[in-house]
């Protein structure tokens, strides 16, 4: 870009000062509290790092072990399901919702589009701890509902379980990230070029033809953006495990994001745990090249 | 309008420069006083050189300390606390105590954080297994050996004392009060299922066969929650190691407290028991807390996470519809061995003598003093770690737990390695209650906690 | 023919219609859960049948909730100085709102005022380093806040903000998602328009405040909203860096609450209400705008 207009060094230099006086404020809390951080999360990941002791450098040894430790992996498993069950399902249903509901007359859109937000304004901690009233295993109203229907024959204890625990975490997640997207898609469909469509439909497509030829590529961008910001979204679901689960039962439900909390404050094991913020912060690097890539491409 | 937009950046400037002005390193003139407001005090270590030189030359006057304790009885409520401090206020006006009450779901994540935040609190109320076997080992602690004078030693019992000091025989608690954890069955169901044929009332015990026999009368007569192993946490973890130690007789650690011997036969077969039992669930959605709670409330007929102090207050707060029936736990021998708690204060050495003296003066009104030690341990609902009479005349309720004290056993809980240990025992229930071999889950707690321990 | 397709739109439009209405009263049903359950009496909220509507309406959830522990109602400390007042006694919970609206209210003014003026420069800026600085912005945009946990932790202990609500509001601040959004927002001020500017003789700053700010304000009320949203809901900073009971943020407060009377739902749900009302009442006052930020951040990001 630089390239292009050719400046004189003078101007180069003014806009230079220029440049960085205006991002001063903003560099000082970017560099400040994101970047050194970062550097210093990955200068002790070297380190065998504890509470109240000189810290003894151990080379690549947290690294190692990292990929020995079946929790650890158990918690790479667990983010990643996360992340590839909940970000398509988000995906999917605010698109067919959107579809849906983008040209109803009148009130009926906004109010839909206001109830699917709702989750994302209350909060997670409150929406974590009324969801875990629900899924109690003693006065819940699913148990209760399951079995005065007959869906189920005795109390399950959802969050006690280890087959369902992470099931009911992703549920929980997902009814707190279709908000946004819904008023996206909403949006983007709305301005979808109408006179495509109308020609579409004269010359006797189908809805779906319609919906797959004319409209999707219009609202390609909007989905990316949505990828991007789920993704974003489902990488920090830290809030639901520390208040539901606490990682368990056996460990089902740990994700890395709550297992270096884990190590840092119930092992005391610092080091260890910036290791794993650095190997999660690579991942996360490169899904988001992969997924800047893919916007660039399109 | 434009008035609000020059304010905002005036602010953003401002935090900016003294941002920067931090970046530039600390120097006397950015160095705080003592802020008045107690918690905000921000005396780390690093800092204390610069302190230093303006220090009043009066120690254990005028000081500003932190006191965060955990729900020990009645010191984990405001009111009561307030009332106590105010006692120690009317003997020393000058120093001002601060409390944060903690729980022990997140108390220890809580203190940990501010451990590294350099924002320790100055008195911690808590056990050895925290203050001794953790944060002491650790060496965040002060040395309390002034306040373990010749006639407290004498005064406090052996068991207590040597609870209190770490394997190097430094003391990192001063004890203030005990007590033995218990069970507790629901009277009015057990009556109703025919099953109080099964335990001794009188004495307060029962046989392994007998609880075996009694939990399936309760949950043949149609109560299907008769008891939980809870497991989410470490909340109340001591009720679900005495339990299964005391079935036939296991022990948790050596009798030197160097490893863990979860893993002994007597354990497994404990283990095995429970998992077979109906009624019985390992529940890994609640915390010694929670089952308390629903002990109160009629959802389970047994809790595994009991002491008097329990019932008195959940007694004061209208909890309790029942005649709750407190009970050692079940054991072949019919000797049990029950897990003791002592509590006390213990001091952060966050590097300021001024403080660490304040803090001293504290502990030494709320334990020692005469009038005060009475009220200190009646707050707690426990009882004293040393003869202080009969403080619990006439009340028939501590009369009763009273008879439980002897039963009292080993205090383990200071076991190298503690922190990380219990961490692995609720994972391990955890791992049992969802199918895991017994022997296999035990073997990997007894190997990742006996490594903690070495370390 | 274009009448028959009309038709069977209409049936397919009409199941999925009642389908998302079905879906809606399960998404609103927590919140609903919330209120009602915080005026239920303790037996109401402790038995196995659920009480759709309550039977009886007690306030007690709420007395208890208020009278647990008590604070100043506010305590302004000048950051790096120990000059601090403090207002009268009231329920530590009030305490909390008010911190919150504050964290909230300020990161939200700090975001605003430090993006915009680092979107402009990205966008209409040509210096050195910028390719640089702006790939740093976009790789850090994704990453969790649990990866720099401890460094973070330690940087706000030695600085001395461990334990105050600047702990919280600054890694916010720093966080470089509104920094992108504005460059974004930024690219779209035409270059005539500011060199128009330079000839009449305004100065850098003049341009940015005359010429540029104006334009992209919608932009800015955009991410108003996110950063009022986010803040108030990040419960993960709150959660390392304070502790102090007047320090509490409503969030962590409820969550305290929780880990100390997890079964006692009734109380919980009175501090998840007071925590969730005044955000929704926010979200439906201004709701227009929201959905019209959310959206603009979308198209120009």
């Amino acid at each position: 870009m630089t390239k292009q207009n050719p400046m004189s060094k003078a101007l180069v230099r003014r806009e230079t000062i220029a440049g960085y006086a205006f991002m001063l404020p903003s560099l000082i809390f970017f560099l400040g509290f994101v970047v050194y951080p970062m550097i210093q999360c990955v200068y002790t990941s070297f380190f065998d790092a504890t509470m109240n002791r000189e810290d003894i450098f151990i080379g690549l040894a947290n690294y190692k072990e990292l990929f020995q430790d079946k929790t650890f992996l158990g918690a790479l498993k667990n983010t990643v399901v996360i992340v590839i069950v909940s970000v398509p399902i988000t995906c999917i249903f605010s698109l067919w919702v959107s579809s849906v509901i983008y040209d109803l007359k009148g009130f009926a859109c906004s109010a839909f589009r206001c109830i699917f937000y709702l989750p994302v304004v209350t909060g997670s901690v409150a929406v974590a701890v009324v969801w875990k009233w629900m899924f109690n295993n003693y006065y819940g109203i699913f148990n209760y509902i399951g079995t005065s229907t007959g869906l189920i024959e005795q109390n399950i204890n959802w969050l006690g379980d280890e087959r369902f625990a992470l099931g009911c975490i992703i549920l929980i997640l997902l009814t707190t990230s279709v908000g946004q997207p819904i008023v996206l898609y909403v949006s983007a469909l709305n301005n979808v070029d109408q006179s495509l469509v109308e020609a579409a439909e004269v010359d006797g497509a189908t809805k779906f033809q319609c919906f797959w030829k004319i409209k999707w590529p219009q609202i390609m961008p909007t989905t990316l953006y949505i990828l991007v910001i789920t993704t974003i979204n489902s990488f920090q679901c830290f809030a639901l495990i520390q208040l539901l689960t606490s990682g368990g039962p056996n460990h089902s439900t740990d994700t890395i994001m709550y297992y270096i909390y884990y190590n840092a404050f119930k092992l005391y094991r610092y080091g260890y745990g910036n290791a794993m913020g650095v190997v999660l912060a690579i991942m996360i690097a490169l899904l988001s090249a992969l997924q800047f890539k893919m916007a660039e491409s399109k | 309008m434009k008035k609000r937009k020059i304010m905002a950046l005036l602010m953003s400037f401002a935090m900016v420069c003294s941002l920067t002005a931090c970046g530039g390193k600390d120097t006397g003139a950015s160095q705080p006083e003592p802020a008045p407001a107690p918690a905000d005090n921000t005396a780390a270590p690093d800092t204390s050189a610069n302190q230093a030189e303006p220090a009043p030359a009066d120690p254990a006057q005028a000081a500003d300390i932190t006191l965060w304790t955990y729900p020990v009885g009645n010191w984990g409520d405001s009111a009561t606390v307030d009332a106590l401090i105010a006692n120690f206020n009317a003997a020393y006006p000058d120093i001002h105590v601060t409390v944060e009450y903690l729980d022990y779901t997140n108390g220890d994540d809580q203190i940990n954080t501010a451990i590294e935040g350099n924002q320790a609190p100055d008195i911690v109320l808590e056990g050895p297994e925290r203050l001794v076997a953790n944060w002491g080992a650790r060496g965040l602690m002060v040395d309390l050996a002034d306040l373990w004078t010749d006639d407290a030693k004498a005064a406090i019992y052996d068991s207590v004392e040597n609870a209190c000091k770490s394997n190097d025989g430094i003391f990192y608690e001063y004890p203030l009060c005990m007590t033995a954890h218990t069970m507790a069955v629901n009277r009015d169901i057990f009556e109703a299922a025919g099953a109080l044929q099964y335990l001794d009332e009188e004495k307060g015990t029962w046989t392994t066969e007998n609880f075996q026999k009694a939990i399936q009368a309760v949950y043949d007569n149609g109560q299907q929650n008769v008891g939980a192993v809870y497991c989410s946490g470490q909340g109340g973890d001591q009720g679900t190691r005495a339990l299964i130690n005391n079935l036939y007789g296991g022990t948790f650690t050596n009798p030197e407290h160097t490893e863990y011997t979860a893993n002994s036969p007597e354990n497994i077969k404990a283990l095995e028991l429970l998992k077979g039992m109906d009624g019985i669930n390992f529940d890994a959605s609640i915390a010694g807390g929670d089952e308390v709670n629903m002990f109160c409330n009629g959802t389970f007929a047994v809790a595994f996470c009991w002491n008097a102090t329990q019932e008195k207050n959940n007694a004061e707060q209208g909890n309790i519809n029942f005649d709750v029936l407190p009970m050692a736990f079940p054991t072949e021998s019919g000797d049990p061995q029950l897990c003791g708690g002592i509590w006390g204060f213990g001091i952060f050495d966050n590097g300021d003598q001024a403080k660490i003296d304040a803090a001293k003066t504290f502990i030494d009104f709320m334990a020692n003093d005469e009038k005060q030690a009475v009220e200190s341990v009646k707050a707690s609902n426990f009882w004293p770690v040393k003869d202080l009479g009969n403080i619990y005349e006439g009340d028939e309720l501590m009369s009763e737990y009273a008879k439980f004290i002897p039963y009292m056993g080993d205090y383990y809980q200071v076991v190298p390695g503690w922190a990380e240990a219990r961490t692995a025992w609720w994972n391990m229930l955890q791992q049992i209650g969802s199918g895991t071999d017994v022997s296999a889950a035990v073997e990997e707690f007894v190997t990742t906690a006996n490594t903690a321990a070495a370390k | 023919m274009k009448q028959k397709q009309t038709k069977q739109l209409d049936v397919y439009k009409i199941i999925s219609v009642i389908i998302i209405a079905v879906l809606a009263f399960a998404f609103a049903f927590p919140l609903y859960w919330i209120i009602i359950g915080s005026f239920k009496t303790s037996a109401a909220i402790n038995s196995a049948t659920p009480q759709w509507w309550p039977q009886e309406w007690v306030l007690d959830n709420y007395r208890k909730l208020f009278s647990k522990q008590t604070a100043a109602l506010w305590e302004i400390n000048i950051p790096f100085t120990s000059i601090s007042f403090a207002g009268p006694t009231v329920p530590a919970a009030i305490r909390w709102l008010l911190n919150t609206v504050f964290m909230a209210v300020a990161s939200m003014i700090l975001t605003c005022i430090t993006s915009a003026m680092a979107g402009y420069a990205l966008a209409k800026k040509r210096f050195v380093g910028r390719t640089l600085l702006f790939s740093l912005i976009v790789c850090a945009m994704a990453l969790p806040k649990q990866v720099i946990l401890i460094p973070l932790l330690r940087e706000m202990a030695s600085l001395e903000l461990y334990n105050t609500i600047w702990a919280v509001i600054f890694p916010i601040v720093g966080w470089p998602f509104g920094v992108f959004l504005m460059k974004q927002f930024a690219e779209g001020i035409p270059g005539e328009m500011m060199e128009a500017a330079k000839i009449d003789g305004a100065g850098e700053w003049k341009t940015f405040y005359t010429i540029a700010l104006p334009l992209i304000k919608p932009g800015i009320g955009a991410l108003a909203i996110f950063t009022f949203i986010n803040s108030w809901n990040d419960y993960f900073m709150q959660l390392i860096m304070l502790t102090s009971t007047k320090n509490l943020t409503i969030s962590l407060g409820i969550a305290k609450l929780q880990a100390e009377n997890a079964t006692d739902f009734g109380l919980i749900m009175a501090g998840a209400s007071l925590a969730a009302i005044p955000i929704i009442v926010v979200f439906l006052i201004f709701q227009k705008y929201f959905t019209k930020g959310i959206t603009m951040g979308a198209v120009k990001g």
